[in-house]
């Protein structure tokens, strides 16, 4: 077997076909994860009974187990959550006229919201108790506070690491593979089947990857010189 | 599918998975060690920057950084055979199990690369100058000053490559390891009772990144023991 270097371009042509599927895939999870993480965040920073104990176990559990243990979970737990509701409320709904891809999302929107959710925490607790008090001396409210001061502060510490959250989860999808989702890496899967090529193929959609990765670090990398350009000095 | 969830199959299969363990935990420990000692390799040309090496290596740290692991995987599984055929070496019948050390450990190298140089990085010049001012060799104050503190920075992060390294292990069963996962799948197919052997791999999987974080964290306070308190429970 040589590697047939003309066969890579054309598997490249023929696999980012799919790349706004798998874009799709990691930019839903990301923000909708976000939300949940805020969320998440404040109950954890602020200690509330009960939820703060459970969202720490979510936090935990999500964190300490593999993203493709999060997919299958979801995508042979949730139907028989859903069959039971169904049959319980009497409706016409079957879990099997689900797609496939709403499972895999929603497992990693659950994921992202546990990465998040720690990346929220420690980009408050990284601004200091000062900034909140001071705003509260000028009389701001909480919220106010926190939208306006303490926030937009946090997140821009936190660029970095949701670029790699971001990174990561792009990653993540090629875990949707298993569930023959044809995204990158289930279509490569596939265009590596029909032709045999199956070291060309993973070339083109590793190169794919890549280069998406790269393109996102270079602009995550220009947000955040301009939204910390006015934090220059100090350290 | 049936509908009725089956806590005692969990209770079952839990020893039945258990006995995979040491196969995982092997793919950690030699992907670590490889990891580890791939990654002080390259570190060097980086820091030293020595020309046309560095570039190689930081374009196979970005490759590894910015591609899944699973096609890694693939890569390495069909790319290596492929490769030594050209030297006309025939490994076309290895056990997938080197695929899966020799995947691993390639990305851990990146990982690994990243956390030395910048741990290096942190320790202020003034210490090695200092070293030098006593009398050291570049190598004595790199290994006795310098190195000591770098480990301390790098600890946390390497923690971190270890863990999400464990997570990753979990793909293996894909190029065909029996490892945890790898039974799984076959217990599965056995069973047709999906739901189940995946939360008690996912049961297995929580307890072990626990464990693991837990003696991983023993350690960073003992290297942190000399700072002082504040700065030591960072």
């Amino acid at each position: 077997m040589t590697i047939d270097i003309a066969f890579i371009f054309e598997a490249l042509k023929e696999i980012s076909k799919v790349l706004p599927l798998t874009l799709f895939m990691a930019v839903t999870p990301v923000l909708l994860g976000t939300l949940i993480g805020i969320i998440v965040a404040f109950v954890r920073i602020q200690q509330t009974k009960f939820l703060a104990p459970l969202l720490n176990f979510y936090v935990s559990f999500f964190r300490g187990t593999p993203i493709i243990m999060h997919i299958m979970l979801v995508y042979f737990g949730i139907p028989i959550v859903v069959d039971i509701i169904a049959s319980a409320l009497k409706l016409e709904f079957q879990s099997s006229s689900i797609p496939i891809l709403v499972f895999v999302i929603l497992a990693l929107t659950l994921s992202a919201g546990a990465y998040a959710s720690e990346i929220i925490r420690s980009g408050i607790l990284s601004v200091p108790k000062g900034q909140l008090e001071a705003a509260y001396a000028v009389g701001l409210t909480f919220s106010q506070a926190m939208r306006r001061y303490i926030l937009p502060q946090a997140f821009s510490k936190s660029i970095p690491n949701f670029t790699n959250v971001f990174i990561g989860f792009l990653h993540a999808t090629s875990l949707a593979f298993f569930l023959s989702v044809k995204e990158l890496t289930g279509v490569a899967n596939i265009v590596a089947s029909i032709n045999l090529k199956f070291l060309e193929a993973f070339i083109a959609v590793g190169l794919i990857y890549w280069g998406v990765s790269a393109i996102v670090e270079w602009l995550a990398h220009r947000i955040e010189k301009r939204v910390t350009a006015y934090s220059k000095g100090g350290i | 599918m049936a509908n009725d969830f089956d806590f005692t199959l969990i209770a079952k299969v839990l020893p039945i998975l258990l006995q995979y363990l040491p196969v995982t935990l092997e793919i950690l420990v030699f992907a670590t060690i490889f990891g580890m000692l791939l990654g002080i390799v390259i570190t060097i040309p980086k820091l030293l920057h020595i020309p046309i090496l560095k570039q190689i290596i930081t374009v196979y740290i970005s490759f590894i950084r910015g591609t899944p692991i699973l096609v890694q995987l693939f890569l390495v599984f069909y790319g290596i055979p492929a490769l030594l055929k050209l030297v006309h070496i025939d490994v076309t019948r290895m056990d997938a199990m080197y695929f899966v050390i020799i995947t691993y450990s390639l990305s851990n190298a990146a990982s690994f690369a990243e956390i030395f140089r910048a741990a290096i990085l942190t320790v202020d010049r003034g210490q090695m100058e200092a070293a030098y001012s006593v009398g050291l060799s570049g190598i004595q104050a790199f290994l006795r000053i310098v190195l000591p503190q770098a480990i301390r920075v790098a600890f946390p992060n390497m923690t971190n490559t270890m863990i999400s390294s464990l997570k990753d292990t979990s793909l293996a069963f894909s190029i065909g390891v029996m490892d945890m996962v790898g039974r799984g799948e076959t217990l599965i197919a056995s069973t047709t009772r999906a739901l189940e052997i995946y939360l008690a791999l996912s049961i297995v999987y929580y307890v072990i990144v626990i464990l693991l974080e837990k003696v991983l964290k023993r350690n960073e306070r003992y290297l942190n023991r000399y700072m002082p308190k504040e700065a030591a429970s960072s």
